[in-house]
């Protein structure tokens, strides 16, 4: 035991040991003196040198109280030599900051003076960084429990190795200058500028919300989003949003690098209130906000609507998302011709809550004036020029391919992002199984409630015709087929009354909530796995157009080249589908 | 005697002031020692030999103790540096690793310290369960046992908040959020404990206020109560056969029956003791003397302790994570490892599992002495006769190990299963 003890006692003395060399022998102490040695080698007079043999190493720090909570900078205590002109050359740590005239700094009597004084700023107000550190992985950031890491110069360990290398760059210290310098278009922050600039020219604003600037509903809001995230995460969720939340239905923008990097900027900055604020500054600009929209409608623009609609429709980034003449957005229908699609009324419904008349659309319901609407609304309804469509397979390549896609799977470039699906037309189990008449009808007519407008305006009788024996021999493929006979009743045969209401909801909970979902909009928990999607039975502008024979049909034989199963064949009566038919329609009241 | 040999003999007087007894080389010396010094007069002169089997007891009781007396001391100059302000209290952290002398190392000490003591009071119970050490005469001192091993968890849990970093917020977040599923008392149990709905500047407060000042107290006077009654329950739990027999017969023994009053209506001071007088005279037993025996062992259990604290303090650091950020709720957020089995429950059942089935598992381990009261099977590891009591504590303890490994290991976002591999 004695000698057990021994062991554990010197175990003790040597941890002790350790522990004590960790604590007198620091890496700043030489930083230090290496500094005075050299300034020492520099110094000019006896004094200066006299001065510095009397320094020996301490910790520095430079308290910072006029920017937000009193900031405690360290970074001195290696960077010694941060205001010595001498140290021009040197390497850091032990390199003097640079002078820059563009930063404010002057030359008074051949000596440089700063504008922004470390006495006054510290460091960690430019540079982020912790203050309080003494080691280079706490003190720069390394750390990847620090939220605030070197702007610019340190990439956390944690973070997306292909983003890294596009982290690094003295320009994202902007975000930093923009706490205090606010005002739109300082000369110092381009790169913020171009950013606050895509803000608004990719549309970001109609759905995030940034105090004082925007005020979308559908994102998450920005205002402190800089201060929350670290670079890492803010370039991720811009080129990559599903990587933070699969559920995000956040467009994915087609963005350069430099692009992203000035967003990442612009939303490095946004710290919610700033140093240049007060809280009643900020309040006021929040009421500013709202002030803006009544006033414009006291006193509304005058001239020809069509023009300031297109102004508008130029300022608003409506091309963000959606295809206007050359410009396309990638992500929301073709807006070209819409006056031949649309009339003037669906134009301005549409415009007030998109949901109204498309209810699984993503488009925000954006906050403009009344005038401004209008205007928007005249512009788009006058867009009235067919595109020159020469054959139908140019015909399919302009105006089908952007939702059905290259191959007419239904997978077109922005597909995604409509809800229904565009229809996938290879699959020919459904094109064979319905009249040829019925998809002429949903070419010339839309489908209401979906993103499938009409094109009766746009394309000439034979063009249509053209068009769909363009899709029939391409994509669907196999040749059309005679009709089986099928019995289906023109008309539902159950009256609809509450006790047939009642059995058809019964019917309904135990036989179609798997894929159309318990409260009928077509997200029952099979949905996700099934292509096309179930039908949304809450889209009150397709359900109320569809005839009772074509629903009828549809429940009791199926849709061929879907999930949905012929219900007669496992055990519904005809009785069964007019009560389920005549739940359904109770939902969807007609207006 | 002269000038020059009283001035000689001045160190050696102000040493046995301080010291009366020179180190002993007889019997009586060694009795002296241990009786005439403050703190060895707490232990008695001799102990069992069975005291001394190191795989008897394996000093579990003396490392919780030791781990105590270093958190004290730890957590004392710790305090000149904490200010238990949500706005200044990270800050203070930042500086104690990054400028205070010996503040990390400091900081290191008193969170592993605070984690091991958890673990040496939780398998110092296991010690004395199995042993079957909690029975005649020491059922109380199990249940003095209970409220410090209650006591060491509340410590270590209102410490856990201090750095006030993200770590700290959302396990006291979760922690308390547990205790406001107890029926009745709970939403008030949690208000009294947060001073508000949730965790903030007077929860902070308050857990600093019970970590530093109120629990260490009862801890103190509870452990003092502790020791106590071990050396007036006879020492530590032994098996029969560790008694020597008496060969004394035992009229020696005085029993005073109340009610007589011998001289006359006062009690002789030993007219209080129960039981058999305290051997004197070279009876043939199975002692050996305090000094050094005991003290020998108890000083490698303390040097032991220290160098283990102080390798790992050096080795690890104690996390510090992000600012507290009420908008930004880690996933998963999870309690301290200790509670990490219950709030597994919790995500089967608030109630059952943050209330009901710890309640009723604290309650029968508080009642165990009076439930099982059969005197056999004292001081033996696994002893036949407790076969059953012992595999029910020991089901009882793999489950809750498993639970928390659960916990610690395979819960992932949204406590979902993951594996650590």
């Amino acid at each position: 035991m004695r000698l057990a003890l021994a062991i554990a006692s010197i175990v003790a003395l040597t941890v002790h040991g350790f522990v004590f060399y960790d604590q007198f022998f620091h890496k700043w102490e030489r930083h230090q003196t290496a500094y005075f040695d050299q300034a020492r080698s520099r110094a000019t007079s006896e004094a200066e040198k006299a001065e510095l043999a009397d320094r020996s190493p301490k910790i520095e720090q430079i308290m910072v109280t006029q920017f937000g909570e009193t900031r405690v900078d360290r970074c001195v205590t290696c960077h010694a030599a941060i205001d010595d002109p001498r140290f021009k050359d040197y390497s850091q740590p032990l390199k003097v900051h640079t002078y820059s005239a563009a930063m404010g700094d002057r030359m008074v009597g051949g000596k440089w003076e700063r504008r922004h004084k470390f006495s006054d700023f510290g460091c960690t107000v430019c540079h982020d960084g912790q203050g309080r550190g003494l080691e280079n992985f706490y003190s720069h950031g390394e750390d990847p429990f620090w939220p605030e890491p070197l702007l610019g110069f340190v990439a956390q360990k944690e973070w997306r190795e292909e983003f890294k290398k596009k982290l690094i760059s003295k320009d994202y210290m902007e975000a930093a200058c923009a706490q205090c310098h606010t005002q739109e278009n300082f000369a110092g922050t381009p790169n913020l500028n171009k950013g606050r600039q895509l803000f608004f020219a990719k549309n970001c604003y109609g759905c995030h919300k940034i105090e004082g600037l925007s005020d979308g509903t559908l994102g998450p809001e920005l205002t402190e989003v800089g201060k929350k995230w670290k670079l890492d995460y803010l370039w991720e969720s811009i080129v990559d949003p599903r990587a933070n939340l699969a559920t995000s239905f956040m467009p994915k923008f087609t963005l350069t690098d430099d692009e992203v990097k000035s967003l990442v900027i612009f939303l490095k900055s946004r710290h919610g209130l700033n140093f240049n604020e007060t809280s009643l500054e900020r309040y006021r600009a929040h009421l500013g906000v709202a002030k803006l929209d009544s006033s414009a409608e006291v006193k509304p623009v005058t001239g020809d609507l069509k023009v300031i609609g297109a102004q508008l429709a130029k300022d608003r980034a409506c091309a963000a998302c959606h295809k206007i003449g050359e410009v396309d957005g990638g992500i929301a229908p073709d807006l070209s011709f819409e006056g031949l699609m649309k009339d003037e009324k669906w134009i301005g419904d549409h415009f007030r809550n998109p949901r109204i008349v498309t209810p699984d659309s993503i488009m925000p319901a954006f906050r403009f004036t009344a005038h401004d609407f209008d205007a928007m609304t005249a512009y788009l309804a006058n867009l009235k020029t067919p595109p020159k469509l020469e054959s139908p397979e140019a015909t399919y390549k302009a105006l089908c391919l952007r939702c059905h896609g290259e191959k007419g799977n239904g997978a077109g470039p922005v597909s995604t992002y409509l809800d229904p699906y565009p229809r996938d037309l290879t699959k020919s189990g459904f094109f064979n199984s319905k009249p040829k008449e019925r998809f002429l009808k949903s070419i010339k007519e839309g489908v209401p409630g979906t993103s499938m407008p009409s094109w009766a305006k746009v394309m000439s009788e034979a063009q249509i015709a053209g068009v769909f024996d363009y899709v029939q021999t391409t994509f669907i493929k196999d040749a059309r087929r005679d009709l089986k006979d099928r019995k289906v009743p023109e008309k539902n045969p159950v009256a609809s009354s509450a006790e047939s209401i009642a059995h058809g909801e019964t019917v309904y909970l135990a036989r179609c909530t798997g894929c159309h979902g318990r409260k009928a909009d077509g997200k029952g928990p099979n949905a996700l796995d099934i292509l096309p999607r179930p039908r949304n039975l809450r889209n009150s502008f397709f359900v109320n157009t569809a005839d009772d024979k074509r629903l009828m049909e549809s429940i009791l034989y199926g849709v061929q080249g879907s999930a949905m199963p012929p219900w007669i064949d496992i055990g519904l009566s005809q009785n069964d589908a007019g009560d389920i038919l005549n739940y359904i329609r109770s939902l969807n009241p007609r207006r | 005697m002269t000038v020059i040999e009283r001035v000689k003999q001045l160190p050696s007087d102000v040493w046995t002031s301080i010291f009366r007894n020179p180190l002993p080389h007889t019997d009586h010396g060694r009795a002296a020692t241990s009786f005439t010094n403050f703190f060895l007069h707490l232990h008695p002169v001799k102990v069992n030999r069975n005291t001394l089997r190191p795989m008897y007891t394996m000093g579990l009781g003396l490392i919780s103790l030791f781990l105590f007396l270093i958190l004290t001391v730890s957590g004392i100059l710790l305090m000149f540096y904490y200010v238990p302000s949500t706005t200044q209290a990270y800050d203070r952290m930042l500086d104690l690793r990054g400028s205070v002398a010996f503040g990390t190392f400091l900081r290191n000490m008193h969170r592993w310290a605070a984690h091991a003591m958890v673990a040496a009071v939780a398998l110092h119970m296991a010690r004395v369960f199995l042993t079957g050490a909690y029975k005649k005469p020491r059922e109380f001192n199990w249940v003095v046992g209970m409220i410090l091993f209650l006591l060491t968890l509340f410590s270590s849990f209102t410490g856990y908040l201090l750095p006030w970093d993200q770590l700290a917020f959302w396990a006291i977040t979760v922690g308390t959020a547990i205790a406001g599923y107890a029926p009745v008392i709970g939403k008030e149990m949690k208000f009294v404990l947060l001073g508000d709905a949730t965790v903030g500047q007077e929860a902070l407060l308050r857990f600093y206020v019970l970590h530093v000042a109120v629990l260490p107290a009862i801890v103190t006077l509870m452990v003092m109560i502790h020791f106590w009654r071990i050396r007036k329950d006879g020492g530590l739990s032994r098996p029969p056969e560790a008694e020597a027999a008496i060969t004394q017969p035992d009229s020696i023994s005085v029993q005073v029956v109340a009610g007589a009053k011998p001289n006359g209506g006062s009690y002789g001071l030993m007219g209080f003791v129960r039981g058999p007088f305290t051997k004197t005279g070279n009876v043939p037993d199975n002692s050996v003397f305090s000094w050094p025996n005991l003290f020998l062992a108890e000083l490698f259990v303390f040097v032991l302790t220290v160098a283990g604290i102080l390798v790992v303090a050096h080795f690890f650091g104690a996390p510090l994570e992000e600012p507290v950020n009420i908008m930004h709720p880690p996933n998963p957020a999870k309690a301290p490892w200790y509670f990490l089995g219950l709030q597994e429950l919790v995500s089967y059942s608030a109630f059952w599992g943050g209330v009901g089935i710890p309640g009723i598992e604290v309650l029968i381990l508080l009642l165990v002495p009076y439930i099982d009261r059969s005197p056999r099977g004292v001081g033996v590891w696994f002893a036949k006769e407790r076969i059953l009591a012992n595999s029910l504590f020991m089901l009882f303890a793999v489950v809750n190990v498993i639970l928390m490994i659960i916990g610690t290991f395979f819960r992932g976002p949204n406590w979902s299963f993951v594996s650590p591999w």
